[in-house]
């Protein structure tokens, strides 16, 4: 009896409760990366970050909800562009993340321009990117401002003469070309500019080539593979040449698999898990229980992005469009992400703060400004 | 299939509007009907691999010789194709044959050294040839931007009308792409193509029939450079965008798969391999396959290979061709000129 009565009770509540519900309504958001391929690690990665992202949101109660669909691309641009056409067929998708590549995210931006769909990657860093049109943003900061920095950090601690190498990609063009304009600028010499293709197995000749020239220091472009590659040739060689790099190769793998060639290498970061800032701390104990690991900088600008539009969405709601979502995005202001404060400028280009740090006895120091 | 064979004649006839028919009314109707912009994109990119497939399928079906860069000489049509819409704001009615030409006389110049090449070092060799031209779209930043990769705007201009929207794009690419393969079946369904397959057979016995297989050889490679470069005008003005990355070896590789998976020898078979590799993979994503997708492709290969050594509707057994390239690297050449691999 008593039973009955509360079921009734409950199933009362539930008929009252359901139209809120219903009224409740979801926004769905695309997000395209590789979660196959070369670059799957990446891809899962960023997959794992905006699952913890939309974990968080949903718990804290918004009025509406938020789902996100994840599409492998295999950083393939064939498949970024059909992704693409599939995003913007779904009228219920009011906006997108990713790719991952510059390639495969300029490809599918050219389907987004069209289409009118505001597009945020959380890495694509070619510098023709946001010029598409109005609809891309990004949230890494490029080498138009880390370059500079590293320039006038390098020069600071005196040195003169320095080599340059990067990785030979979109990236790794702006890596040279950015800090060796803002050096020479300064008055600096570079002794040698030396491209590698990704995933070089050799860097000894390169090395030989520039110890030869007696730089002061090598500023360096590339990811935690070719970094710890790189960092441990150097010591085998005996060459004591200062590295700078930068924050693409903020990894923990970078020093799991150089070790202690790692050490004294200086780079400029957004993010660095040991920063005691409540958020920052929050993601990585998130991440820890997801991973087991470490977050290193990519998965925490995904992150960022994710809640970054999010945050739009939020503004936008409740006359969530296509065209809102873009506008209340490039009206993002000083968001207080994991990778610092981040502003869109008119060229809906991020605006971050950097951090300086160094490795010491195998973890990531910041240094203090 | 064959045009050639008198009793035939009527049913390919009937095939061939059905064909046409399929592809210029059916096809954009249900595409229509369907209303998705996702559609006309994996059309466009079916046929775009299906051209390339075509071209691929004179050379390594047709006349036996396991081309391994094929992606290279659609990367040079690509790269063609954006650098002459940009640098020189050429239409594309401009840029594809032009692209065709260009990639036709990279293809040429190659073909010259290594037609002298016999089975698996041909192979090797064109290996090698696409990593090069690979390298050289990747690392020659002045003329190719280099990883930055080309940047078209009003990618699909024809004169002055714009063709970029998916249906009418779709057009263009049909139309391009019959056109290509219907010149492709003409070739391979003639005199000429039988005296290529008498190449794939057996080339000594064709140069003792008075076949001259090196001409043949750089004549074919140098035709399939040409409707390659015409794939990579397509790919150029549909997506807007090129870079390296979309003309490397794995790209070389798929366009074998499909080549061998339809069949060797078969021009219907190269044509639905295009349409099952391109298909395949986005039918699994409609049905949410996840991340078995490439599992669930990689077993269709495999067992097609394994139960159908043939392909699906081929006329050369891709195990057969293969176990006698190898052979060959180790037999003495006859006319014992060279040694290993020179003939």
């Amino acid at each position: 009896m008593h039973t009955r009565r509360s079921l009734v009770i409950l199933a009362g509540a539930l008929a009252l409760a359901a139209p809120a519900f219903a009224q409740q309504p979801t926004y769905r958001i695309g997000y395209q990366l590789p979660l196959t391929g070369n670059t799957a690690q990446y891809g899962q990665d960023f997959k794992n970050a905006a699952e913890i992202a939309l974990e968080r949101f949903g718990k804290a109660g918004k009025p509406f909800k938020v789902e996100i669909v994840f599409e492998d691309s295999r950083s393939d641009a064939k498949e970024g562009v059909a992704i693409a056409r599939k995003f913007v067929d779904d009228k219920t998708i009011v906006g997108v993340l990713g790719d991952f590549t510059s390639g495969v995210s300029m490809a599918a931006a050219q389907v987004y321009k069209d289409a009118g769909m505001p597009q945020l990657s959380q890495t694509a860093s070619h510098p023709d990117f946001v010029k598409i049109s109005k609809w891309q943003f990004r949230n890494i900061t490029t080498q138009a401002q880390e370059g500079p920095l590293n320039a006038d950090w390098m020069w600071s601690q005196g040195y003169r003469k320095v080599a340059v190498i990067a990785e030979q990609s979109d990236w790794g063009q702006t890596v040279v070309s950015y800090f060796v304009d803002a050096f020479k600028a300064k008055g600096g010499q570079v002794t040698v500019s030396e491209m590698f293709n990704r995933g070089l197995a050799d860097f000894r000749p390169i090395i030989t080539k520039i110890a030869r020239e007696r730089p002061d220091a090598i500023y360096t472009g590339f990811f935690y593979e070719d970094g710890a590659q790189f960092l441990k040739q150097m010591k085998q060689l005996g060459a004591t040449i200062p590295v700078h790099s930068t924050s693409a190769a903020y990894n923990q793998q970078l020093i799991a698999l150089a070790g202690a060639d790692a050490d004294g290498m200086k780079l400029t970061a957004t993010f660095l898990p040991n920063n005691p800032a409540a958020n920052v701390q929050e993601f990585v104990s998130a991440w820890k229980a997801r991973t087991n690991q470490e977050p290193g900088q990519f998965p925490a600008q995904a992150y960022d992005a994710v809640n970054i539009m999010l945050a739009a969405l939020e503004r936008a709601h409740p006359n969530v469009t296509r065209e809102s979502l873009r506008d209340q995005l490039a009206a993002t202001k000083e968001f207080p992400g994991v990778t610092g404060a981040t502003t869109f400028d008119a060229n809906r280009e991020p605006a971050k703060q950097l951090m300086r740090a160094q490795v010491k006895g195998g973890v990531f120091a910041p240094i203090a400004n | 299939m064959s045009a050639s064979e008198r009793p035939g004649k009527g049913l390919s006839r009937l095939l061939t509007l059905a064909i046409l028919i399929a592809v210029f009314a059916l096809a954009p109707a249900a595409l229509y009907l369907a209303g998705r912009s996702y559609l006309y994109q994996v059309a466009n990119l079916i046929m775009i691999f299906a051209l390339l497939s075509a071209s691929m399928h004179l050379v390594t079906g047709v006349a036996g010789l396991l081309q391994l860069g094929h992606a290279a000489f659609y990367g040079v049509g690509a790269y063609t194709a954006a650098l002459l819409a940009t640098r020189f704001g050429l239409p594309f009615p401009a840029t594809m044959p032009l692209a065709g030409l260009a990639a036709a006389l990279v293809a040429f110049l190659v073909a010259l050294p290594t037609m002298r090449l016999v089975s698996i070092y041909f192979a090797v060799a064109t290996l090698g040839i696409g990593q090069m031209l690979y390298l050289i779209m990747l690392n020659w930043v002045d003329v190719t931007k280099g990883p930055n990769g080309i940047l078209l705007f009003n990618a699909l201009r024809i004169f002055n009308f714009d063709a970029s929207k998916p249906a009418i794009a779709y057009y263009v690419v049909a139309v391009v792409t019959v056109v290509s393969i219907l010149v492709i079946h003409r070739l391979s369904h003639s005199y000429y193509g039988n005296a290529l397959r008498a190449l794939r057979e057996d080339d000594q016995c064709a140069e003792a029939m008075g076949v001259e297989t090196v001409r043949l050889k750089i004549q074919s490679f140098t035709i399939s450079g040409f409707f390659a470069g015409v794939a990579g005008a397509l790919w150029a003005h549909t997506a807007g965008y090129v870079s390296p990355a979309d003309f490397s070896f794995t790209v070389s590789i798929l366009i074998l798969s499909m080549v061998v998976l339809g069949g060797l020898g078969s021009l219907p078979g190269a044509i639905v391999g295009a349409v099952i590799l391109i298909g395949l993979p986005e039918l699994l994503r409609e049905f949410k396959a996840g991340d078995y997708r490439n599992l669930i492709i990689g077993l269709v290969l495999f067992s097609v290979i394994l139960f159908l050594p043939r392909g699906l509707i081929g006329e050369a057994s891709a195990l057969d061709l293969m176990r006698r390239q190898f052979a060959g690297a180790w037999r003495r050449a006859p006319d014992r000129r060279g040694g290993m691999g020179w003939r």
